[in-house]
């Protein structure tokens, strides 16, 4: 095996939940609001189901090839030729997500805050320690989850409570004005946002307890969906109708934060945390193309691969989109589409093609 | 010269015998070939090689005389090494007694009935003799005989056992190391008198000879580790130490971290403490400090005293502590990045307050900061290295002209001023000196990134360390454990300093199954008492 | 030799880092001795072009120059005023940051000033760019002026900093409306498109102090519709519209008594509204549910209030009084057409087809809802007095 490291179901747990979360605050709420309107805080609920049915898929096909990653699988499942095409079809989906994310982690930082730094800038610092992360292994990726994600739950949280003064639950009524299709409509982008619970399948191989990986799997999807469940009614308590009007809503909400008229403007703080989960994101998108890129040229390690690959990461992120209204648009329309066709169709047919051999193998067995 | 370059081939020699490392060491002495050098029954021959050996050395003392009055023998010691008083008093008087009843001379009786030395060993070879003689003992040579005795009569002056200075309390004990082995070996096996105190000597310094303990409590230590921290220490090769601060260099994990990734003590209790977890001490002959693996980022910032007082002070000081850390870490470039990137996260009022007193300041803040900052490095590193008279004066220099007149000048902003201070005092309150030096080192590129993307820079700059924290390992344990990798049962000895009825188990380092440090049925209650 | 280049490839990151750190140290980094801070900004019209007020706050040392320096500063200092004139807003910044040597800094802006003029025609404009920039806050306090915006913020006010922190004090002690961006743009984008924002007036200057030493303090409330001010109501009326809306942080009612002399006055300690709409054979109904405590604040009548049938009597006077406001307040605004009040979200939320078929018609509907007012007070505590002070205690009705 290229990694040789163990990482515990928990751990495990803590990557996914940053690598969810940490764009699902950024863009996603201004779309879901745009379609869901005050139904917005219902999206979420919907969304959540593609993130059980992406953990269920990569639970059943890790059953099956327990101690591989989806790239070494694919090739059992689909043999070897095709299995190597589904392989670089994942990981240039990986490496083009990751590419997605770095942008999205730029455009918010130079359009909020470091307004005349150039983004390449911003984003080439970001995947250089990423890529320092990366090189760490599994290991040092799981601990450092371990250490940021507490932080980032308890700031979210905290902003969360200092908007309380400033929360109006009348901004949710009426519930379902218009049936239910509006709130489904919301949770189109959100749910591809889900699928990215497929990553899983990269990191089950290498739980110490593996067992647990079920049990951390779907509590790190309620968390996720708890997360967002909890934003989105923030948001919305707190900006009501005008909440698609915003690119960043939870930005324009954490900046209307004021306490005693001293605590203000705290978006620097809460964005200086993001940036700690975000870190994760990237590092854990990251981690499984440079993994998934040696398992399938069959080297004997990754880590060389990964500067390399972090500045293709670069120029992916500049390629995604020429601004951050088509980025924006990107993530409306197509992305939702595109996530899950990869994330959960592609994953799903490996599954049933591996249920059938499976099945043959066993009556091959009876015989 | 000659001597050096014969010691080279000595080494060379032996590891192509490949006996043990010690032998290796001696060799340079015992020269003349490869072969060990082994005592003639010819005194004067034995006695040429030595005065060959220790020429040029005054302090060296043969001193001949007739055993039993018959045999002709010489002692052989370093003055100042050895208990003359007790050479004169007791070793000699009984030796030179002449033998009334047996005529013939017998070396077996000698060593029974007349010497009344309690160490006494014998050896063949004349690498054996220089070690003794070196370490301070005295080597009796006797004439038509090919052993050589060495008598444990070594005594040299030595610093009454005093408080620790780099470790001061208020609660507990107030004894520390010195720089005698014997003594802080003692000293620790006074607090664990359990014989599975094991020590493990060993010597590095092929000049220094420098006598190594491997201190380590069996049962509770894991064998693997030890033997890890053996193989290490064998893989030293230097020409001497003079404190643990070499062979902590020498054997931790990462070289180039500014972490410490063992923990620097002169306290027999912390010692003993860290032996009762399950970790192993290494105690050097010369140096009051004995170093202790392996810890974690979270050991460097508890104290003795976590444990000396009441739990909920002690958590309450802990979280002093860990706020404190991440003051002396950030509270600067918080300072410039809030001043220079995000001006409207200050409050409004704050903000003008701090703006009049920049007004007329020349720097920008970044510039401001980072000399501020180096200004108080130094008169840290004054402070410290100066005689305690000089070291008022700097103080006050520092305080007056540094402080108040750059203010008024007009220099400095006093709000720097402040913020310089409180950083300088909260690094003060991180126990571990060494952790401290490193955090007040890692300040100075956080400031720089303060000063070039604002939070986000500062928000890098803790990732980079995280990063780093994440990979390093002292001795196999994750550094940055119990947090990171979760050990949720550890966690009552970092969040919080539970109860000590409360901590019933051990540190889970790794390997260690004997986790329990005793019942669950400590806490003290009326109902107990009965029992 | 691993050693060696693992030394080398750290110089040479710390080389490239730092590097990158020299090099990128000029882009975003401001000094704050560099910084215009703007604490408030006014909006004229001048002719056809918008004419942009900022106060700004001078942080000056205030004693004797260098030597006395550092302990001398104090922190605040005067205010100035700049003024820029421009076809829009963007426009008329750059005309005023030409002539301003520090950069202007709109992270402090605590009110923003539109005057009459402007708001009647229009302020979408200026909202947009309040809300897209990313510095602004969204929690600065809105205020309409009576005449030009400019000379609102150029008083200098003998009491607090400058105008700009008198006028958002004011708001915030909330007797009358407090207003913020987020706000204005959530009543400008609700259902009703219609918005309330407090009306300030300069208060005249005291006797012997200089014309701009005075404050400008909140006096009426203006109505919007769409982005347009149509019109304002007075102060008592403001606090009627506020009790619908349910905003009352602090208020006094005073009643006099029947059969009884002198007035009692109450003071609101907590307070609820709830509206409850009621659509029936196209008919639109809305019962305003007001309970509040209040504390006697004030009893200059003979009356006891430790006797149950005076409590009774004073409640009932009390709630009497606030509904009959509440009234006089809504017929205003009906008469407007302008739902300030909230009524058609309300409708909106809880008949959502009927109100989306009336929506594009609510302005002519607003006026004929037929509005009941169930007010209820009651007293918790009476101040530090038991029976009224002041007079013999045999002349108090017991």
């Amino acid at each position: 095996m290229i990694e040789k490291g163990k990482i515990s179901a928990m751990q495990m747990a803590l990557m996914m939940y940053p690598a969810i979360i940490a764009t699902a605050i950024l863009l996603v709420p201004a779309i879901t609001a745009h379609h869901a309107g005050q139904d917005m805080w219902l999206s979420p609920i919907w969304a959540s189901f593609s993130g059980f049915l992406a953990v269920y898929i990569t639970l059943r096909l890790h059953h099956y090839y327990p101690q591989k990653t989806a790239i070494e699988y694919s090739e059992q499942i689909a043999g070897k030729f095709f299995g190597k095409i589904i392989g670089f079809v994942f990981l240039f989906f990986y490496l083009h997500a990751d590419g997605i994310v770095v942008r999205e982690y730029g455009e918010f930082i130079v359009g909020n805050f470091l307004m005349r730094t150039p983004p390449i800038f911003v984003m080439g610092t970001m995947v250089f320690i990423c890529a320092l992360a990366v090189r760490g292994g599994v290991e040092v990726i799981g601990r450092l989850a371990e250490m940021i994600v507490p932080v980032v739950t308890l700031v979210i949280l905290i902003f969360v409570i200092l908007l309380i003064p400033d929360m109006d639950a009348t901004n949710m009524l009426p519930i379902m004005e218009k049936g239910i299709i509006p709130s489904i409509k919301g949770a189109v982008t959100p749910q591809s946002w889900f699928s990215e619970f497929f990553l899983m399948a990269f990191f089950l191989p290498y739980l110490a307890n593996g067992e647990n990986g079920k049990k951390w799997g779907i509590i790190s999807v309620l968390a996720v969906f708890l997360t967002l469940f909890i934003i989105n009614i923030t948001v919305l308590f707190v900006l009501g109708g005008i909440t698609a009007n915003f690119v960043y809503p939870v930005m324009s909400a954490v900046r209307y934060i004021s306490i005693a008229d001293f605590l203000e403007h705290l978006e620097a703080f809460v964005m200086a945390v993001w940036v700690g989960g975000t870190f994760l994101k990237i590092t854990v998108f990251y981690y499984v193309v440079a993994l998934g890129t040696a398992q399938w040229l069959n080297l004997p390690d990754y880590r060389m691969l990964v500067f390399p690959l972090g500045f293709l990461l670069l120029v992916f992120s500049e390629w995604i989109a020429p601004s951050l209204m088509e980025l924006s648009h990107l993530l409306a329309t197509t992305v939702p589409f595109y996530l899950s066709s990869i994330q959960i169709v592609l994953p799903l047919i490996l599954l049933l093609i591996a249920k059938f051999r499976n099945r043959n193998r066993m009556k091959d067995g009876q015989k | 010269m000659r001597f050096f370059k014969k010691s080279r081939n000595g080494v060379t020699g032996n590891h192509q015998n490949g006996t043990t490392r010690n032998n290796e060491q001696e060799l340079y002495i015992a020269q003349q070939n490869a072969q060990p050098y082994v005592l003639s029954f010819n005194l004067e021959e034995n006695i040429e090689t030595l005065q060959s050996v220790y020429e040029n050395c005054v302090d060296v003392v043969f001193r001949s005389f007739q055993v039993a009055g018959t045999t002709n023998a010489v002692l052989v010691y370093i003055d100042g090494l050895v208990n003359v008083e007790e050479l004169d008093l007791v070793v000699l008087p009984s030796l030179m007694r002449p033998l009334s009843s047996i005529t013939d001379f017998d070396i077996h009786q000698l060593l029974s009935q007349t010497l009344t030395v309690s160490k006494v060993s014998k050896t063949q070879l004349m690498s054996e003799c220089i070690e003794s003689i070196s370490s301070g003992k005295a080597v009796l040579l006797i004439n038509r005989y090919n052993h050589a005795f060495s008598l444990g009569v070594g005594k040299w002056e030595k610093r009454s056992i005093d408080e620790p200075v780099g470790e001061a309390g208020i609660k507990g004990p107030r004894e520390g190391f010195i720089e005698s082995l014997g003594t802080n070996l003692a000293l620790v096996r006074r607090k664990v008198k359990s014989p599975n105190l094991k020590t493990k000597a060993i010597k590095i310094g092929t000049y220094t000879q420098t006598e190594v303990v491997v201190c380590y409590i069996e049962g509770l230590a894991h064998p693997a580790l030890i033997q890890e921290v053996e193989e290490r220490l064998h893989r030293i090769k230097i020409d001497g130490i003079l404190d643990v601060g070499y062979i902590e260099e020498l054997i931790e994990d990462n070289p180039y971290s500014p972490f410490p990734q063992m923990l620097n003590t002169e306290r027999p209790d912390v010692v003993a403490a860290s032996l009762l977890e399950g970790r192993f001490a290494i105690l050097q002959d010369g140096t009051p400090f004995a170093l202790v693996a392996p810890i974690s980022f979270y050991s460097l910032l508890q104290s003795h005293e976590d444990y000396y007082e009441r739990s909920l002070i002690s958590t309450v000081i802990r979280w002093v502590r860990y706020l404190f850390l991440l003051i002396s870490l950030f509270l600067p470039s918080l300072y410039v990045a809030l001043l220079t990137f995000h001006q409207e996260m200050v409050p409004t009022t704050l903000l003008l307050t701090m703006a009049a007193s920049r007004e007329l300041i020349p720097f920008p803040a970044l510039v401001e900061a980072l000399m501020m900052e180096v200004v108080f490095e130094a008169l840290r590193e004054a402070g410290v290295r100066l005689p305690k008279q000089a070291g008022a004066a700097v103080s006050i220099v520092g305080a007056l002209v540094i402080g108040q007149a750059a203010v008024q000048a007009g220099i400095v902003s006093a709000p720097m001023i402040m913020v310089v201070s409180l950083t300088g005092i909260a690094s003060f309150t991180v126990p571990r000196y060494a952790t401290g030096i490193a955090i007040r080192m890692l300040r100075f590129p956080m400031i720089l990134l303060a000063g070039s993307l604002g939070l986000l820079g500062v928000m890098l700059g803790l990732l980079l360390i995280l990063i780093h924290m994440a990979t390093l390992r002292s001795f196999g344990v994750p550094y940055l454990s119990p947090m990171a990798p979760m050990q949720g049962q550890d966690m009552k000895d970092v969040l919080v300093r539970a109860p000590l009825w409360k901590l019933n188990t051990r540190p889970q380092l790794p390997g260690i199954d004997n986790l329990t440090r005793q019942g669950s049925d400590q806490k003290p209650s009326p109902e107990n008492k009965d029992q | 030799m691993s050693g060696l280049t693992k030394f080398k490839k750290m110089i040479i990151c710390f080389l490239i880092c730092s590097n990158c750190l020299l090099l990128s140290g000029c882009w975003d980094r401001v000094e704050l001795n560099d910084l215009a801070l703007v604490t408030g900004l006014g909006i004229d019209k001048k002719g056809k072009n918008t004419m942009l007020t900022v106060q700004l706050v001078v942080p000056k040392q205030l004693g004797g120059g260098m030597a006395m320096g550092g302990s001398n500063t104090k922190g605040g200092g005067a205010t100035i005023i700049r003024t820029g004139t421009g076809a829009v807003m963007a426009d008329a910044i750059r005309d005023l940051q030409e002539k301003i040597p520090r950069r202007l800094f709109w992270g402090h802006v605590k009110a923003v000033v539109f005057s009459e003029k402007v708001a009647k025609e229009g302020i979408r404009p200026y909202i947009d760019f309040l809300s897209r920039n990313p510095q602004m806050r969204l929690r600065s306090n809105m205020f309409i002026c009576k005449g030009s915006a400019k000379n609102v913020l150029e008083l200098s006010p003998p009491i607090e900093q400058s105008s700009a922190e008198v006028m958002r004090e004011l708001s915030e002690l909330q007797f009358l409306f407090r207003v913020t961006v987020k706000d204005a743009l959530q009543m400008l984008a609700g259902s009703t498109q219609t918005a309330a924002i407090p009306l300030v007036q300069i208060l005249p200057a005291q006797k012997g102090m200089s014309d701009l030493q005075t404050i400008a303090f909140i006096q009426r409330t203006a109505i919007f519709k769409k982005d347009r001010m149509i019109g304002s109501v007075n102060d008592k009326m403001s606090r009627g519209l506020l009790w619908i809306r349910n905003e009352v942080e602090q208020a006094n009612i005073t009643v006099s008594l029947k059969g009884a002399k002198g007035t009692i006055t109450a003071a609101i300690i907590k307070m609820h509204t709830k509206l409850i709409p009621e659509y029936k054979n196209g008919k639109w109904k809305m019962i305003v549910k007001i309970t509040s405590e209040d504390d006697v604040i004030s009893n200059a009548t003979n009356l006891s209030l430790y006797n149950k049938k005076h409590i009774h009597l004073a409640q009932k006077a009390l709630a009497d009084e606030t509904a009959n406001r509440i009234y006089a307040a809504l017929h205003k605004v009906q008469k407007m057409k302008a739902d300030v009040v909230g009524f058609g979200e309300a409708f909106h939320r809880k008949y959502p087809r009927q109100w989306n078929q009336v929506k594009d018609r609510w302005e002519d509907i607003f006026p004929n809802v037929e509005v009941t007012i169930k007010a209820k007070v009651n007293f918790r505590r009476p101040g530090m007095n038991t029976i009224p002070q002041g007079i013999p205690p045999e002349e108090v009705k017991k």
